[in-house]
């Protein structure tokens, strides 16, 4: 009986915590977002640091750069920001079909996202011959773009997860609920951190003189 | 029920509002690349296009990131960590820079 309402109590649980009225996953969640700022910025800056620096083989990402379609792979991304916010609206309103169709339309923008990297990657190595190893800011460009395109990868997994849950019987719990608001948050960090990618690496670099 | 539930937060028509203010803005950051690449702005490209990112960036935090609507703990240990890094990269790249400039 004991264990029964104990169970109970973990159910409707507010996991806050006491001291600081935010619950914990929450926090940690902003911790670990507010600790990728400095995983970025290391990237951003070694790329700062060898976009110019001249006297290796040609060419350097910013001499190849195709802004026209960087432009709309951002607007994708900046879009898909909406939906993710429109997806938590829909849960916090419990709104089951909207929530799991704009998580669905996330993920798939967070897709096209991804393979227009993919096209842009190759594009670069086939087309223009601009290889990891070709110069230090080729290298610096990948492994910037390259990790943030994983960050993107991982969170499309999390979103098809929370959908492939929420088309279950019983759809999103408010366990759940707290598990979009998270998915989302790191949806967003990603999404800023290619806002800042998106003008200093694209719109402000240029090549070595 | 999460704490961030007892927030009024914005309705979906404002969500789509700002997601055509972020759209604008993005059109005026590629705009100003281009007038940059035929008219050469100087430094002023760079104020602009930096200025514009901040303006989206603070947006995507505040509205869409709730931010501003949530516990004021949430934003000072975000921000602090922002501001720790753009401090701690600006002196790097100064100190490397500097280096770089006496070889």
């Amino acid at each position: 009986m004991t264990e029964l309402i104990h169970e109970a109590d973990l159910d409707h649980a507010h996991p806050e915590h006491e001291g600081t009225g935010v619950e914990d996953r929450k926090l940690g969640m902003w911790l670990f977002l507010s600790s990728e700022f400095l995983f970025f910025g290391a990237l951003i800056s070694n790329y700062l640091l060898y976009s110019q620096r001249p006297g290796f083989p040609q060419p350097y990402p910013a001499e190849i750069y195709d802004i026209p379609f960087t432009s709309v792979s951002s607007f994708v991304l900046l879009m898909s920001s909406l939906t993710m916010v429109l997806a938590h609206n829909a849960q916090t309103r419990e709104d089951a079909n909207g929530a799991r169709t704009w998580l669905f339309a996330t993920a798939a923008l967070g897709s096209v996202f991804l393979a227009g990297q993919v096209f842009e990657f190759t594009e670069f190595i086939v087309e223009f011959d601009m290889k990891l190893s070709t110069n230090p800011a080729a290298s610096a460009f990948y492994l910037l773009t390259g990790f943030h395109g994983t960050h993107v990868a991982i969170g499309v997994i999390m979103l098809l997860s929370l959908w492939g849950i929420s088309r279950r019987r019983g759809g999103l719990s408010d366990r759940h609920g707290l598990n979009l608001e998270l998915v989302g948050l790191y949806w967003h960090f990603v999404d800023i951190i290619w806002i800042v990618i998106f003008t200093v690496v694209y719109l402000l670099s240029e090549p070595p003189l | 029920m999460s704490s961030s539930e007892h927030i009024h937060h914005p309705s979906p028509a404002q969500y789509w509002k700002i997601a055509v203010v972020l759209a604008v803005l993005t059109a005026v950051e590629v705009a100003i690349y281009y007038i940059h690449r035929d008219f050469d702005l100087g430094n002023f490209n760079t104020v602009l296009l930096i200025g514009l990112a901040a303006l989206k960036f603070v947006i995507v935090i505040g509205w869409y990131m709730h931010l501003r609507f949530e516990n004021r703990m949430l934003s000072r240990f975000f921000t602090a960590g922002f501001i720790l890094a753009c401090a701690l990269y600006t002196i790097i790249l100064t100190a490397l820079g500097a280096i770089a400039l006496t070889r």
